[in-house]
C-alpha cells in the first residue's frame, strides 16, 4: 500500500519536474542493430526486445530532457566522421518524432520542452578521441549542437587519462586544459564521467564553469575506478557541477564488479570486446550468467549511492545518468527507461522532500547548462577562438 | 562601404529567362556578337562610346563579382596576425581589395594541404570550416556568411561580401552521406567530385551516384575541377541542379589537366552548369589577355550562361599580370568590352550565372525534401 501511493506520488513530481538523463547510448545501439535504419527501429512503438529506449517508456519513465550520446569507439581509424553519423542519427530522430523530441541546445530550451511536454533532446559526446586532437573540431562538435564533452572513454587520449587506463599524462596536459579553456569558452560542458582521479582534479582547476559527470556514481560506496572518489564530490559545491548517478550494475554494486571482471576474461576469451552488445556476444554472456549466477542491484542500490553523494556533494549536486542502451545489464527496477519512478519512490521512502527530489531529476542539471553558458558568455567577449595544437603545447 | 550598393537596380538575372536545361544553346545576336543596348545601359546615351574601364566600374557596380574560389581560411592560417578589414599585405584578398575588385561573392575553398592522409580528411575539413566562419566572424562590417541564393543577395544589399562555403574535398565525407548532411549543416555548398575512392578516373560509383543525389537533395553543388572526365560525363547525367567546374579554363587553348575540352564544355553548357574559369597563370597563360581568350573560347563552347570567375587568390596558384590580387577584376571586365561583349552577357559572368546556380539548387533542395527523406 505504501509502495503504492509513494510510486504514485513519485510520477506526480515526474510529471511537474521531470528527469534529465545525462547519458543514452540509443544512437550507438541503432549503429550497432540496424545501422541507422529507424525504419527497422521505430521509436513510437515499443522497442523492449532490442532496446532499452524508446519513446512510450520514455513517457512512462518521466524523462523531460535526455543528453544523447554520440559516443564512437576509439579504436575507430578515424574517429571524426562516425561521430557525424552519430550527430545526424540524433538529428533523424528529433525530425522523425516532432511530437515527443524538441532540438536543445541551452537551459532556456530545455525549459520551453518541459512547458511543452516534449522531451528536450541535447547531445553529448563521449571521449576526447571525437575530436581528434584539434580544437577546430571541438568548435565543429558544438556548432553542431554538442553540449558536452567527456574528456576521455575507456583509454587514454593524448591529453588527458582515463580512469581505466594506465596513467601517463597523470591527469591533463597543457593541451588539455586547453581544451577545457576552450569548453568553457563555447559554453560545453565538460564532462568527468570516464576520467582518472587526477584528472578529474586537474580538470576542476582548470574549469571556469560548473562541470558534470554525466553517469557516474560513488567510490565510497562501490569501490570501481568508474566511480566519483569523496575528494572530488566535495569539490562540487565550490564548482557548482553536477554528479548525475549511473546504474551500471558493474559499478554500483560491489559483488557486480567482481563478478564482471570474470565475464569479461570470459568475453575475451571467446574472441568478444569487453562491451560488446551483439547478438552473438549477448550469447556467451547468457551461458556465463548461467555457470555463475550475476549479483543484480536494485533501486535500493542506487539509492544508496545517492544518499552518500548527497551527504558529500549536497542536494545541489546531484542528477542522473542512466547509461541505458550503453550497458549490457541493469538493476531490478531499473531496467529500462521507464524505471526512474521506481528510484523516486525509493527515495521518497528514505524521506527525500519534493523539493530534493525536483533538484535531482531537474533543476541541477538545467542550472548547470544555463552557468556554462553565462560563463562562455563572458569569456567571448574577452578571449577569441584558441588556436593552441597539441604539437605546440605538448611537444 | 556603400559602394556595393550606389545602384539600387535589381541585378539582371532577375530579368533573364532561365538557361533552359537541355538543348543546343544559341547564341543571342548570332555567332559573332555586337554590343548592344541594354535595359541596364547607363541611362546616358553615350555611355556605350565611354571609356571601358568606367563602363567596367559601372557594370560592377549593379552586378559584382561572385569569385569561385579563394584560398583565404589556409593563408590566414599561417598568420599570427591580420586584419582584413583595413588591409593585409600578407595575403592576396582583403576587404579594400574586394571592394576595389568590385567582389560581391566569395567561394571560400575548404581544400586541404597537398599530401595529407585522405583517412584524416574530414576533421582538416571541419579545421578549414571552423577558420572560415571565424574569419568571416571577425569582420562583421566586411564580410558575411552566405547559405543561400537569398542571403548572397541579402549580403549585396548590405554592402557585405557573401562567403560561401565550399568548394571541400569529396573525401571528407569518409564515404558517408550523414557526413554530408552534417557538413551542409555547417554551411557547406560545394564538394568537389574529386579524389575519392568514389568518385576516380573510373568514373561515380553506385555510392558516388547516391551522393550526387542527396547533394542536390540538400542543395550541395557539384564541382567538377580536378574530376575525371568519367566522373564528369556521370555527375552532369545525374545532378538535377546546375553544377559547377570552379577552376577549370579551356584545354583547347592551353592543355591543363584541370581544364576543360570542348565536348565538356559543350556539355556543361548544355546542362545548364557554370565554368568557372581561373586567374592562374598557369591554367590560363601569363597575361590578363589570356584570360579574356579562355573567357571567349568558354563563352562561344559553353554559352555566355555557363562562364563565371575564379580569382583562385591565396591558393599557392601564380596570377596573370595585372591580376595579381582580388582589386583586379575591373581591368579584366574593360578587356572584355573591349572584345565587344555585350553588357547582359557580362552581368551573367560576373553574377548572374552563379546566382542562377545557387538559387537552382536552393528550389531543387526544397522540392525533393518535400518528396524524399535522408
Amino acid at each position: 500500500m505504501t509502495a503504492l501511493s509513494s510510486l504514485e506520488a513519485a510520477r506526480e513530481l515526474l510529471a511537474a519536474f521531470p528527469v534529465v538523463d545525462g547519458h543514452n547510448d540509443l544512437p550507438w545501439a541503432l549503429r550497432e542493430q540496424v545501422r541507422y535504419d529507424l525504419d527497422a527501429r521505430d521509436l513510437a512503438v515499443s522497442q523492449a526486445a532490442h532496446l532499452h529506449t524508446d519513446l512510450p517508456r520514455l513517457r512512462e519513465g518521466g524523462v523531460g530532457a535526455q543528453f544523447w550520446s554520440v559516443y564512437v569507439r576509439a579504436d575507430l581509424p578515424d574517429p571524426v566522421p562516425a561521430t557525424l553519423e552519430q550527430i545526424d542519427c540524433v538529428r533523424q530522430l528529433i525530425d522523425r518524432y516532432p511530437a515527443d523530441l524538441r532540438a536543445a541546445l541551452t537551459a532556456a530550451d530545455m525549459e520551453a520542452a518541459r512547458a511543452e511536454g516534449r522531451i528536450a533532446s541535447l547531445m553529448g559526446a563521449e571521449g576526447g578521441h571525437s575530436i581528434a586532437n584539434s580544437l577546430g573540431t571541438l568548435r565543429g562538435l558544438y556548432a553542431l549542437g554538442v553540449r558536452y564533452l567527456t574528456l576521455t572513454h575507456n583509454d587514454n587520449v593524448d591529453w588527458a587519462d582515463s580512469a581505466t587506463d594506465e596513467p601517463r599524462a597523470g591527469g591533463l596536459t597543457a593541451f588539455g586544459r586547453e581544451v577545457v579553456r576552450e569548453m568553457n569558452r563555447l559554453g560545453m560542458l565538460v564532462d568527468l564521467s570516464h576520467v582518472a582521479a587526477t584528472t578529474m582534479r586537474d580538470a576542476l582547476d582548470a574549469s571556469s564553469a560548473p562541470v558534470v559527470f554525466s553517469h557516474s556514481s560513488a567510490r565510497a560506496v562501490c569501490d570501481h575506478p568508474r566511480n566519483i572518489p569523496d575528494d572530488v564530490l566535495e569539490r562540487l559545491p565550490a564548482n557548482g557541477g553536477v554528479a548525475m548517478v549511473t546504474f551500471v550494475p558493474k559499478f554500483v554494486l560491489q559483488a557486480a564488479v567482481e563478478w564482471t571482471a570474470a565475464a569479461s576474461e570470459n568475453l575475451r576469451a571467446h574472441g568478444f570486446h569487453d562491451l560488446a552488445t551483439t547478438p552473438e556476444a549477448m550469447k556467451v554472456h547468457q551461458a556465463f550468467q548461467e555457470a555463475h549466477p550475476r549479483p543484480v542491484p536494485t533501486a535500493a542500490t542506487v539509492a544508496d549511492h545517492l544518499d552518500h553523494m548527497r551527504a558529500v556533494a549536497g542536494i545541489d549536486h546531484l542528477g542522473i545518468g542512466g547509461d541505458y542502451d550503453g550497458t549490457a545489464f541493469t538493476p531490478d527496477g531499473l531496467n529500462d527507461v521507464s524505471g526512474y519512478p521506481n528510484l523516486i519512490a525509493e527515495l521518497l521512502d528514505r524521506g527525500w522532500s519534493k523539493a530534493d527530489l525536483a533538484k535531482l531529476t531537474w533543476q541541477n542539471a538545467v542550472r548547470v547548462l544555463g552557468a556554462a553558458e553565462d560563463v562562455s558568455r563572458e569569456l567571448r567577449a574577452t578571449r577569441a577562438p584558441s588556436h593552441a595544437t597539441i604539437e605546440s603545447l605538448d611537444g | 562601404m556603400a559602394d556595393l550598393q550606389d545602384e539600387l537596380h535589381d541585378p539582371p538575372e532577375v530579368h533573364e529567362p532561365p538557361v533552359p536545361r537541355t538543348g543546343p544553346y544559341v547564341p543571342r545576336g548570332g555567332p559573332d556578337p555586337q554590343p548592344q543596348p541594354s535595359a541596364h545601359a547607363e541611362p546616358d546615351p553615350g555611355a556605350g562610346r565611354a571609356d571601358p574601364l568606367e563602363r567596367a566600374y559601372a557594370l560592377l557596380g549593379r552586378c559584382p563579382v561572385a569569385d569561385g574560389y579563394s584560398g583565404l581560411p589556409r593563408a590566414l592560417r599561417e598568420l599570427p596576425w591580420y586584419d582584413l578589414q583595413l588591409g593585409e599585405s600578407a595575403v592576396d584578398t582583403d576587404v579594400p581589395r574586394l571592394r576595389r575588385g568590385r567582389v560581391g561573392a566569395l567561394f571560400c575553398a575548404l581544400h586541404l594541404p597537398e599530401g595529407l592522409a585522405s583517412d584524416r580528411a574530414l576533421g582538416a575539413t571541419l579545421e578549414q570550416l571552423d577558420l572560415a566562419r571565424a574569419v568571416v566572424a571577425a569582420h562583421p562590417e566586411g564580410l558575411r556568411l552566405a547559405r543561400t541564393a537569398g542571403e548572397v543577395l541579402d549580403a549585396r544589399n548590405c554592402g557585405r561580401v557573401a562567403v560561401v562555403l565550399g568548394p571541400a574535398t569529396a573525401a571528407a565525407l569518409d564515404g558517408s552521406l550523414a557526413v554530408l548532411r552534417v557538413l551542409h549543416s555547417l554551411g557547406l555548398r560545394v564538394l568537389t567530385l574529386a579524389g575519392t575512392s568514389w568518385a576516380s578516373e573510373a568514373g561515380l560509383t553506385r555510392f558516388g551516384e547516391e551522393a550526387v543525389r542527396e547533394m542536390n537533395r540538400l542543395g550541395v553543388l557539384a564541382d567538377l575541377s580536378g574530376a575525371s572526365d568519367a566522373t564528369i560525363g556521370r555527375a552532369l547525367a545525374l545532378s538535377r541542379t546546375p553544377v559547377l567546374a570552379t577552376r577549370s579554363a579551356a584545354r583547347a587553348l592551353r592543355p591543363h589537366p584541370d581544364n576543360l575540352p570542348d565536348g565538356l564544355l559543350a556539355e556543361l553548357g548544355a546542362a545548364g552548369g557554370v565554368c568557372m574559369v581561373p586567374l592562374a597563370a598557369e591554367q590560363t597563360g601569363p597575361a590578363l589577355r589570356d584570360v579574356a581568350d579562355h573567357l571567349d573560347h568558354v563563352r562561344a563552347v559553353a554559352g555566355p550562361g555557363s562562364v563565371a570567375l575564379s580569382g583562385t587568390y591565396d591558393s599557392g596558384a601564380a596570377h596573370p599580370q595585372g591580376l595579381a590580387d582580388a582589386s583586379g577584376y575591373p581591368h579584366l571586365i574593360a578587356e572584355l568590352l573591349d572584345r565587344g561583349w555585350p553588357e547582359p552577357d557580362l552581368a551573367l559572368l560576373t553574377w548572374g550565372n552563379v546566382q542562377r546556380a545557387l538559387r537552382t539548387a536552393d528550389f531543387t533542395a526544397r522540392a525533393a525534401q518535400e518528396r524524399k527523406g535522408p
